[in-house]
């Protein structure tokens, strides 16, 4: 069968599944196991009022579940056996000894929080300067646009954008990276960007930050312009200058938004490995934990070391986890 | 706001060179790569792709007919014509030449040069040589000549001929040409109507139209040199159509449903799954690679498209269910209340009411897997292909294109924009509703 | 009896290839030209057959068959470019011993057959040594390529040893030229060109014995002996005798660095590289003409001999069928190897193939060298475990380039490699 046939019957079958299931179920429960009639009409209402919502819910939790709550215990698992050829052991915490005591996961580790660090913070600020910038301009949309255009471009690609940037030819050379060429016209000496010691981390993050800015931008200048006139309004009649309303009277307002393209964007750096994998490949000290993890995996074969780090960058978000609970609480109240 | 003046006549100028300056920033990178496309392998190499434009000076190696072309004048054996036609270039203009490459620009135009192993060679500023010698040339090769000359700028399609089949770009440019008349046609046609399926029809009408030509008449000019590359990618291609699509549309739905119980239905525990969304939110997707594709073995789904589905599926879920939910909460209490006063059950007022109202974040939610699911390689890497061959995504197909190609920044640059030409496509067209469903957070 | 018993296996074989046709994938790493080739041997063996063949290539061979074999979903043969990753499947049950008879057909037909068999047992699942793995295409790595004219034209001649080599470098270097390119940039496998730069240099400065001990960890990375042999890499490495300086090594493409040798004036005198790197030469590049090579030399002074540092391909059965193991055996045959000699990149350690079927005489010198080696030994980075030889030797000498010392880098090479035993 020919793959787009099969793709269109996939979404047929799928998404009419879906909403059969989803009607045919609610049609059970109101007309055959609660009906809202005769003598038990009010407790039937309830009832099915009850269980509906786990109808609404069943799909989502079972996929959620298996896809997502099921493979970190399972990781956990694998993190603490070895394999030795189709023999399992538990190890206990063995894998993650032999792990500490690699220098390659401790410069991880580090690069790890510097991304965190980094990438959210600067893509959620560069974003909310053009969202504000470009709010009120004429060609505002257009300007818009153009900044959010990087977002569909795979990491794949960008990595191959950005080599060419950084591109490096010897001096007697005529430089074809961009980079280079300023340095080179600006009376420098060309760089090997991507080898210089700690450094290179920050051009592996610009390519990310170059990526998620138009993300954070194109949400949170929905956010801004959520905002209500009048209190935007009452504050110029006060006599408050533009920075003051911005991050006085605009930015306050907007935070549980920034909170949202904050943990996607930390979503996004945590995935993180195709932009490392393909412009160094965590050489010259660029490693980062899924990209160490990946390669542990595939290359070095080692699955319980490479759990272990997946558990690793698993501990290293539920801070932020715990912080996305909380905050969404809040907000729910 | 705005007519309060002093705010803007204040900043206005900084506001717009500096929102300027950020999309030029931003645009740079981009264009370098779109640009370098064009351009020959040779041009890449001598200069940056910002001087595309301007004649650029290069040192070329061309080289002499072989010896069999020679003819006796006078008794004096003689090999003559022009260097840049031997080669198969444009003529351009010889500033230097040389024989030897240790002394690449050791002759001016019409000088003559002492050949190594007897004779003369002299060589005019349009390329136009000549050979003499007493004895017989011999040799399978004719003698290298280095020149330096001013090469005017050069574009080419050939790169796309290598990486897509010969004459694709043309043809797809024709087809996505009659493809938006067709849209416009259509979005003419219905000017008069509102609705969200009016909105996005257009778009799927073109789309179809696009697809439907290029099954048709074919995109590709007959077997190109490599045919086996642009095979690949056209399969690529429809492949990752199959992946994508289905990706896209099963979240959504599944999403909806669970979205409007978490944002409308009050039940124990709501809190609580929605702080277990919140949370899976962030747990990375590595994780989930190797027990998912054990889970897919031992439940018989093996690799393939389905378990791609059903892996991105679940990986996009939770962001789903996290935008549709924040979204839904934010719809008017009135009308959900009002329907519930006047009889309508939920799963009612889910289809009649809150679907319609939500198709702004839905559309944006859509926009963004697609762009996810397309760009995606490692879950399609774990999940998806395996040793028949049968199923690759574009993404992979471009890795594999780099491994063997990957020294050739033209290649390489063409195959990378290939990869992102549908996403951007997408981007572009889609755009509107992406931005609209933001940016509509309260129904007017 | 025993006549009649083979006679009757023999048939029996012959009707289940003719009767039984089945299908059969072969999964490798090979694409582009590489793939058309294989595709082409691999139609010879269907035509004869009536088997239905199938390849796939693919850049990330080496992660691609680990996730394929752990999915169930294996391809029929897999085709390993490194022994070491062949062992640790062979180790995981994941492989299928060959056929009975297959060692000794090695070990009589094939030019220093019994390393070759060697090279192809390892351990299986039950503990006991098996040969798992049939090598079919071989690689020469010690050659240095050269342009020939841009030789000519600064009067240098061919090294025949390595302190003629080192003396010519030198000379370079006074001519005002740069005499090596180097590039060490290969993606995810950045770094692999200097290991087989410092095994070629371990095989020229050290016995073949204390090679085999080195690649078995026997004496371990920080030994002085592969420290000096690092070093000796580092001896080429010096800021002038490299295109683009030691800083440029690391970040240039493999894929890109022989293009030095072309460009005018030309940025480089030499490559060392192995056989197949004709095919990134820029278009049109005829070998033999344009471009040539010579023997990576011995050093005169140390009595080493000429040894040789090559690799190959190793075919092993990842999911057992008939197919599988006819195919095997259908690759013993000399026309097997003939059909991809008779192509481009191809050499074999097949005593019983007629040499006049190289497609170009460049090829035949390639072999020539293979025959004329008094030690051949594999590349040590594939023989090691691929956390090593596919991890940290690779990174670990991407940081030796960058400047840091030699023993550093084998020091922590070796903590590596303690780490994983």
């Amino acid at each position: 069968m020919h793959p787009a046939l099969q793709g269109l019957i996939t979404i047929i079958i799928g998404v009419g599944g879906c909403v059969g299931y989803f009607w045919l179920s609610n049609l059970v429960l109101d007309k055959v196991l609660f009906p809202p009639r005769g003598p038990n009409a009010g407790r039937n209402i309830n009832r099915a009022n009850m269980i509906r919502p786990w109808l609404f819910l069943f799909p989502a939790l079972a996929a959620l579940g298996l896809y997502l709550a099921y493979p970190v215990f399972e990781t956990l698992r694998l993190s603490m056996i070895e394999r030795d050829g189709v023999e399992e052991h538990w190890v206990w915490f063995a894998n993650y000894a032999r792990m500490a005591a690699e220098p390659k996961f401790i410069e991880a580790l580090r690069n790890n929080f510097l991304w965190l660090l980094v990438v959210p913070a600067a893509s959620t600020a560069f974003g909310l300067l053009a969202a504000q910038l470009t709010d009120r301009l004429r060609w505002g949309n257009l300007a818009k646009s153009l900044i959010f255009m990087p977002m569909a471009i795979s990491f794949v690609g960008a990595a191959v954008i950005w080599k060419l940037v950084y591109d490096y030819r010897p001096i007697d050379q005529e430089q074809i990276g961009v980079l280079n060429a300023i340095v080179v016209a600006l009376g420098g000496e060309p760089q090997t960007w991507l080898q210089i010691p700690f450094w290179n981390n920050f051009f592996l993050m610009v390519v990310l930050i170059w990526i998620q800015t138009g993300f954070a931008m194109v949400i949170l200048s929905a956010a801004l312009r959520g905002i209500p006139e009048e209190t935007v309004e009452a504050a110029i009649v006060d006599g408050a200058n533009p920075f003051q309303i911005f991050f006085k009277i605009k930015v306050p307002q907007i935070r549980g938004t920034i909170v949202v393209v904050w943990t996607t964007i930390t979503l996004v750096v945590l995935k993180i490995f195709d932009i490392v994998f393909a412009m160094t490949n965590g050489q010259w000290g660029t490693q980062v934990l899924a990209n160490y993890m990946f390669d542990k995996l595939f290359r070095a074969n080692d699955w319980g070391v490479g759990s272990a780090s997946a558990m690793v960058i698993m501990v290293l978000v539920t801070p932020i986890l715990v912080w996305n609970v909380v905050n969404a609480r809040r907000e729910m109240k | 706001m705005d007519n309060i003046a002093g705010t803007r006549s204040a900043l206005g100028w900084a506001v717009n060179l500096s929102v300027l300056a950020l999309v030029l920033l931003w645009l740079f990178p981009t264009v370098g790569l779109f640009v370098s496309s064009f351009r020959t392998a040779d041009q890449i190499a001598t200069t940056g792709w910002w001087k595309a434009l301007v004649p650029a000076e290069q040192n070329l190696t061309l080289r002499t007919a072989p010896p069999e072309t020679q003819r006796e004048e006078n008794g004096r054996y003689v090999i003559a014509g022009n260097l840049f036609l031997e080669d198969g270039r444009e003529p351009a203009e010889i500033s230097a030449w040389g024989i030897s490459s240790r002394a690449i620009d050791a002759y001016r135009p019409g000088e003559t040069a002492e050949l190594r192993r007897g004779g003369t060679i002299t060589v005019e500023a349009n390329g136009d040589y000549r050979m003499e010698s007493a004895e017989p040339f011999t040799g399978s090769r004719g003698q290298r000549v280095f020149v330096t000359a001013e090469i005017p700028p050069e574009f080419t399609l050939e790169n796309y001929d290598k990486v897509l089949g010969k004459g694709v770009v043309k043809r797809l440019a024709v087809y996505a040409l009659a493809a938006l008349i067709f849209a416009f046609a259509v979005r003419w046609s219905l000017r008069d109507r509102e609705g969200w399926l009016v909105a996005a029809l257009p778009t799927v009408a073109g789309l179809a139209l696009l697809v439907a030509l290029s099954l048709v008449f074919g995109l590709s000019e007959g077997e190109a040199e490599g045919a086996q590359t642009t095979d690949n990618m056209s399969r690529a291609f429809f492949s990752t159509l199959t992946v994508v699509i289905p990706a896209t549309v099963i979240p959504i739905t599944i999403a909806a449903f669970a979205a409007y119980a978490l944002a409308w239905m009050e039940f124990p525990g709501r809190a609580l799954l929605i702080a277990a969304v919140v949370g899976l939110l962030v747990v990375p997707l590595q994780l989930a690679l190797i027990p998912l594709l054990k889970l897919h073995l031992a439940i018989g789904i093996g690799k393939g498209y389905l378990g791609v589905w059903l892996a991105h599926t679940g990986f996009g879920l939770p962001l789903a269910i996290y935008l549709l939910r924040n979204y839904m909460v934010g719809l008017p209490r009135d009308i959900i209340e009002c329907a519930k006063v006047d009889g309508a059950t939920d799963f009612q007022i889910f289809a009649r009411i809150v679907l319609p109202l939500s198709f702004p974040a839905l559309a944006s939610f859509a926009i963004f897997q697609f762009l996810w699911t397309w760009n995606d390689l490692l879950v399609a890497k774990v999940f998806l292909i395996d040793a028949t061959g049968e199923t690759t995504v574009m993404t992979n197909a471009i890795v594999e294109l780099l491994g063997t190609r990957g020294g050739n920044w033209e290649i390489l640059a063409t195959a990378a924009f290939v990869s992102m030409a549908v996403p951007l496509v997408v981007f572009f067209a889609m755009q509107k509703y992406l931005v609209r469903g933001l940016l509509a957070g309260s129904v007017k | 009896m025993k006549h009649v018993l083979l006679a009757g296996a023999a048939a029996l074989a012959l009707t289940a290839g003719s009767v039984r046709a089945e299908q059969l994938t072969v999964f490798g790493p090979w694409l582009g030209p590489d793939q058309e080739n294989v595709e082409k041997v691999l139609a010879a063996f269907a035509a004869e057959t009536g088997h239905d063949v199938r390849y796939v290539g693919s850049d990330s061979f080496e992660q691609q068959i680990v996730v394929d074999a752990e999915a169930g979903s294996a391809p029929n043969i897999a085709v390993f470019p490194q022994p070491g990753l062949a062992a640790d499947m062979a180790k995981r049950g994941f492989l299928t011993p060959l056929a009975e008879g297959t060692a000794e057909w090695i070990r009589d037909n094939y030019a220093a057959g019994q390393s070759w068999v060697d090279l192809g047992t390892y351990e299986g699942p039950d503990g006991q040594p098996h040969l798992y793995g049939f090598f079919y295409k071989v690689d020469v790595k010690s050659l240095v390529w050269y342009v020939p004219e841009n030789f000519e034209d600064a009067g240098y001649e061919i090294p025949q040893t390595m302190e003629e080599l080192k003396a010519l470098t030198e000379q370079i270097v006074a001519d005002g030229g740069t005499p090596w390119c180097i590039g060490l940039g290969s993606g995810g496998a950045t770094g692999w060109p200097a290991t087989d730069w410092v095994e070629d240099l371990m095989l020229r400065t050290q016995p073949p014995e204390v090679y085999d001990a080195w690649v078995k960890n026997e004496i371990p990375f920080t030994d002085e002996r592969v420290i000096a042999a690092i070093d000796e890499f580092g001896w080429f490495l010096r800021d002038e005798f490299v295109a683009g300086g030691r800083k440029a090594v690391a970040s240039t493409d493999f894929r890109d660095s022989p293009k030095g040798l072309f460009t005018s004036p030309p940025q480089c005198y030499m490559h060392r590289q192995a056989s197949f790197i004709p095919a990134f030469f820029p278009e049109g590049t005829v070998v033999g003409e344009d471009a040539d090579f010579f023997y990576f030399p011995a050093y005169e002074g140390k009595d080493l001999g000429k040894p040789v540092l090559g690799a190959g391909t190793l075919w092993a059965i990842t999911n057992e069928n008939q197919a599988a193991h006819d195919l095997i055996k259908w690759l013993q045959k000399p026309e097997a190897h003939e059909i991809w000699m008779g192509l481009k990149g191809f050499l074999t350690p097949h005593k019983g193939v007629d040499p006049s079927k190289f497609s170009d005489p460049t090829l035949r010198k390639m072999n020539d060298i293979l025959l004329a080696a008094t030690t051949f030994r594999f590349d040590g980075s594939d023989l090691m475990p691929g956390a090593i030889g596919a991890g940290a030797f690779w990174t670990g000498m991407v940081d030796y380039a960058g400047g840091k010392p030699a023993a550093e880098v084998a020091a922590e090479i070796q903590a590596a490699w303690d780490a994983i035993k």
